[in-house]
């Protein structure tokens, strides 16, 4: 308890002292060496240590020193909020969430890439991603790997069935209802999905709205609003009705995929990542299990959230040259193969996806370029963190019903009005 | 007990002067570490400073305005003042219970401290001494709706019927961290507590024996006031820790569902580091010092006026 607060004034204060004493130098390079961060990688450490070494070895006299965050990506902005604010960033290459370009391009944090992916070639890139890196007309992060949000389901189990993996979101409904129904076992699940109130929460309420026709941020429409709604009425329905187990309103990404992975459930939403952890050895799942886009309501498109990671260029880096040639090399199509290969990251880059080498490896890949090509960035805006903090808290509570979806969705939206206009101030101030 | 020397008015100057010189490296540190942080906490606390806008604008108290019209600041004020309520109250009242009964026997057969006795206090500290992080993960799997022990316990002894979703229920999720929070630190107040009572002269016990009073009278007018010092420590301790609360609720919960459970340290953190507002950050952070200040103050004026009392 204590540390809690403690934390809290300890990172104030030297965020202050940063701020306060900020004319520090850092030490004369000896040599060059870039330093990059980046969120802790799932998987063998030494593979990236490797792809690294191949770029030293191309650049005689750089050395790349990679330092590792830790994997939650709420301690990573924390991080970086905090050292890109200082006037000397101690680092020159970094990965950004899809959902902080904005955020940090606003804050003048990092410095526009668009020479590093010119225009033909930035075609190759999946456009939401690039969508979600362009702040007011210039590119300011290159996308490294990329997510979205899809359907995992038992092939075994619709099989015996008879079912064909769902299109729509009633379909899938009644397809759990019928398999549970019928296979008398109780400890099987229905559908899981991620309903905690964190970030998680946000995509997958996203992806359910998205898929009725209706929006969070947008919703001033009408036909927005009834759509969000309308999502939301039938999340608070799969719980209550027995289709998702009551679990889900406190399941993240981890807690899902063991249960599902130990057999226990019959569908799952989740990213990518889970699918080569459900095909290890001794998994009960192993070979069971298939990957489909997500339902959608009735005469709705399917669409994911997209996740992942690009990389930027701090405004203050010590040697932005340097880093954007490792930033060119990380992103290259050879590079991006080979972590796809060997780490399991889903490439930025759309044509990758047609290589044989890795369709053998992972052969949902197939499907995953189409999910990715109609999938959605999360509200593309600066305010997107603060946003994403009041609906995690309001969508949470429509989940379990301490609030209808209705009064929910109108507190979310004065909340966001609140706090759109709290910096529509701060813009004409700017411009003054 | 008030122990101030009363020394010569002509030896008090020079020692006066070099207990100023003695403590003024403390009193250095402490400014340092803690004074300096609060006050420019305070400072920035008038300013509206987004980085992210690049404005650093004074709005004099407007932020402290727009905190009384913050529906989820007031909502999270009753969810720590209910946390620190109920979780303190219990801490007290186990930590009583466990503490009388570790000094009864011991203390009527007169004995000294046995080794089973120093044993079973190491061994009663151990929630103490986890880190409330780890704690808090370990308390994740015992609230597991599918394979949480509490579930199992509860179904096998039919409490329950069928599996409960511990930390999705609005209601439920805030007394789980509570409990976690009761079993973290009761010991601490057990043995705290525990200390009082062996520094209880055993005298008193024997001549109110002999007088012939009843183990209840005894309880009443010899234990608990000259307990109630150590209580009031007690009590002021637990209730600053308990109204800070941070690491316990963020790990199990993260202040939902629906916001059921954000503490107002869980609402500072988010507005602090997840939205950087540093501005309005900095006016709940400086709220919850003046809260915490008060109720510290007040445990300081009643435990002094106690302490009066009884002594």
């Amino acid at each position: 308890m204590r540390k809690g607060m403690l934390l809290v004034c300890v990172v104030l204060a030297t965020g202050l002292a940063a701020l306060a004493c900020s004319r520090t130098t850092t030490p004369p390079p000896a040599g060059t060496t870039v330093v990059f961060k980046h969120g802790k990688l799932a998987g063998d450490e030494r593979l990236f240590a490797e792809i690294l070494s191949g770029f030293e070895r191309s650049h005689p006299g750089l050395t790349i020193r990679h330092e590792t965050l830790p994997a939650s990506t709420d301690q990573q902005h924390r991080f970086y909020a905090i050292n890109l604010e200082s006037r000397s960033v101690p680092f020159d290459l970094f990965a950004v969430d899809v959902i902080w370009v904005q955020e940090f391009a606003r804050a003048g944090w990092i410095q526009p890439v668009e020479h590093l992916a010119p225009h033909p070639e930035r075609h190759g890139y999946f456009p939401s991603a690039v969508r979600a890196a362009t702040f007011q007309g210039r590119l300011y992060a290159i996308p490294w790997y990329l997510d979205a949000g899809v359907l995992y389901y038992r092939r075994d189990l619709l099989e015996r069935y008879g079912f064909q993996p769902p299109r729509t979101w009633p379909e899938l409904a009644a397809m759990t209802r019928e398999i549970l129904d019928r296979e008398h076992d109780p400890k099987l699940k229905g559908f899981l999905w991620q309903g905690k109130q964190y970030e998680g929460l946000v995509c997958v309420a996203l992806e359910f709205i998205w898929g009725a026709g209706g929006d969070l941020l947008d919703g001033g429409g009408q036909l927005e609003g009834q759509g969000a709604e309308r999502a939301l009425r039938f999340m608070r329905s799969l719980i209550e009705d027995g289709v998702s187990p009551e679990l889900v309103t406190t399941a993240d990404e981890e807690a899902t995929r063991h249960l599902f992975g130990a057999g226990r459930a019959v569908f799952m939403r989740n990213w990518p990542y889970a699918w080569s952890l459900l095909q290890q050895e001794g998994m009960p799942v192993r070979g069971k299990v298939g990957i489909a886009p997500l339902p959608a309501f009735p005469a709705h498109e399917s669409v994911s959230v997209l996740g992942g990671w690009l990389l930027a260029i701090p405004s203050r880096a010590a040697h932005p040259k340097e880093a954007a040639e490792l930033l060119t090399y990380l992103t290259s199509p050879a590079i991006q193969l080979q972590m796809a290969l060997a780490l399991g990251y889903h490439p930025a880059r759309s044509e990758l996806y047609a290589d044989a080498s890795l369709r053998q490896v992972r052969p949902y890949l197939a499907d995953l370029r189409q999910v990715l090509l109609a999938a959605r960035p999360r509200p593309v805006t600066p305010y997107y963190l603060m946003l994403s903090q009041v609906w995690q808290g309001e969508l949470s509570a429509a989940l379990v019903g301490t609030r209808s979806p209705e009064l929910a969705l109108a507190s979310a939206r004065r909340q966001a009005d609140r706090i759109l206009e709290l910096d529509r101030g701060a813009v004409a101030l700017i411009a003054q | 007990m008030t122990g101030t020397m009363r020394v010569g008015s002509k030896g008090r100057l020079s020692e006066a002067a070099s207990g100023y010189l003695f403590v003024a490296p403390a009193l250095l540190i402490v400014a340092l570490l803690a004074l300096v942080p609060i006050l420019t906490a305070m400072w920035l606390s008038l300013y509206r400073h987004l980085p992210i806008f690049g404005i650093t604008e004074f709005v004099g108290l407007r932020n402290y305005l727009a905190l009384w019209s913050d529906q989820r600041f007031w909502s999270a004020c009753a969810t720590t003042l209910y946390f620190t309520g109920v979780s303190v109250g219990a801490e007290l009242l186990l930590g009583l219970g466990i503490a009388l009964l570790l000094d009864q026997p011991w203390n009527a057969a007169g004995k000294e401290q046995t080794e089973a006795e120093r044993w079973l206090r190491v061994v009663m500290l151990i929630p103490w001494t986890v880190p409330t992080v780890v704690s808090a993960r370990m308390w994740e799997w015992l609230y597991q709706t599918d394979y949480g022990l509490l579930n199992h316990l509860l179904m096998t002894a039919g409490v329950i019927e069928g599996p409960v979703n511990w930390l999705g229920h609005p209601y439920w999720a805030l007394h789980a961290a509570i409990a976690m929070d009761v079993w973290k630190a009761t010991p601490f107040a057990a043995l705290l507590l525990l200390a009082g009572l062996k520094a209880i002269p055993p005298d008193l016990y024997r001549a109110a024996r002999v007088d012939g009073a009843s183990r209840w009278s005894i309880f009443r007018h010899i234990t608990l006031p000259l307990l109630l010092p150590v209580m009031l420590v007690v009590l002021a301790f637990r209730t600053m820790d308990a109204f800070r609360v941070f690491d316990a609720v963020y790990v199990l919960t993260g202040g939902g569902p629906g916001n059921s459970t954000e503490t107002l340290s869980i609402y500072t953190y988010d507005v602090l580091f997840q939205t950087l507002r540093f501005g309005y950050g900095s006016a709940l952070a400086s709220v919850i010092f003046a809260m915490i200040l008060m109720l510290t103050a007040a445990s300081f004026i009643v435990m002094r006026r106690r302490l009066h009392a009884v002594v």
